[in-house]
């Protein structure tokens, strides 16, 4: 069986114009790196070439703006802000709405950060300095408050606990060849 | 509730009793005779138990009964409810003299004060 398998593959393989190792290599040569097409092209200089991209992207030239060029290989690329799809509205019928996404619409650069398990831009129901005053107020209230502890401390209105053997010199780590200070505890 | 801390903070601060210092009144001040407390457990019998120091005080003969009766009865958790109970009492005991002692340098402090306000106005 596999004798069989194998002489097939070869026919199949020399069936090709190319010879079969070629044929292979450039099969690999396919699989890594980007093509020429889904590389950006190069930074558009006159409107005409800003329209082209723009339609290329599916924008508006309005709302087309490349990234700047200053060499970092963006190309003609769209710089889409950096908004991430869990902000987007979950109650519309997005074509693909895992990702929040239509089909044929630009991607952001990042695409990949800002999916919904990732970057979150979403903003926060509270306001950055009413959190910090919230935080701060609070850690700031508690340290207060300890501060009070420590300088009043509560305690029960009794007198300190009695311990045998002059409150237990030698147990508490005293010298046991001295001789401690006599203490004695009365029944009250 | 709390009003040992009142006076000792806001209205009484000069005569309030603070049990963190040494009580300034001799003990025998005001008895005839006092019998001094009594410790029944041995130095070397509360080593050899392994009592931890804070229980090493006057009702550690109650707290040593409890322990063995707990060890021979194991596991039987239930069992050692009356060497529970008399060793809570003697702690119970303990606690009261130390309320006493409490009240006692409070209302010696109070009598001093009085002394002295009377020296003072004579």
């Amino acid at each position: 069986m596999a004798g069989v398998g194998f002489r097939r593959w070869v026919e199949a393989l020399s069936k090709g114009k190319r010879s079969g190792i070629s044929a292979l290599l450039s099969g690999c040569r396919s699989a890594s790196g980007m093509t020429k097409d889904s590389l950006p092209g190069p930074y558009p200089k006159t409107p005409e070439e800003r329209a082209a991209a723009a339609k290329k992207y599916n924008l508006r030239v309005e709302d087309y703006e490349p990234y700047p060029d200053n060499g970092e290989g963006f190309g003609d690329y769209p710089k889409l802000p950096d908004t991430s799809q869990q902000e987007r509205t979950p109650w519309y019928q997005w074509d693909h709405p895992d990702l929040r996404r239509n089909w044929g619409e630009p991607m952001h650069w990042d695409f990949d950060m800002y999916t919904r398990n990732r970057v979150d831009t979403t903003p926060s129901p509270v306001s950055w300095s009413s959190m910090c005053k919230q935080l701060f107020g609070f850690i700031g209230f508690m340290l207060f408050m300890f501060y009070i502890g420590e300088k009043f401390p509560a305690y029960q209105a009794i007198g300190p606990k009695q311990y045998p053997y002059n409150n237990l010199y030698v147990e508490k780590g005293g010298d046991p060849e001295k001789q401690p200070e006599e203490v004695k505890h009365y029944e009250i | 509730m709390g009003a040992h801390l009142v006076r000792r903070y806001v209205t009484e601060t000069d005569t309030e009793p603070d049990p963190s210092k040494k009580f300034e009144f001799d003990p025998h001040f005001g008895f005839a005779e006092r019998k001094e407390r009594e410790m029944v457990a041995s130095q070397e019998q509360m080593n050899l138990a392994q009592v931890p120091l804070e229980q090493r005080d006057y009702c550690a003969h109650y707290l040593l009964k409890l322990m063995k009766c707990k060890r021979d009865n194991w596991p039987n958790f239930l069992a050692c409810k009356h060497e529970k109970h008399d060793w809570d009492y003697c702690e119970h005991q303990d606690y009261v003299m130390r309320m006493k002692e409490y009240e006692r340098e409070r209302r010696l402090q109070l009598r001093k004060k009085r002394i002295e306000a009377r020296a003072e106005a004579a």
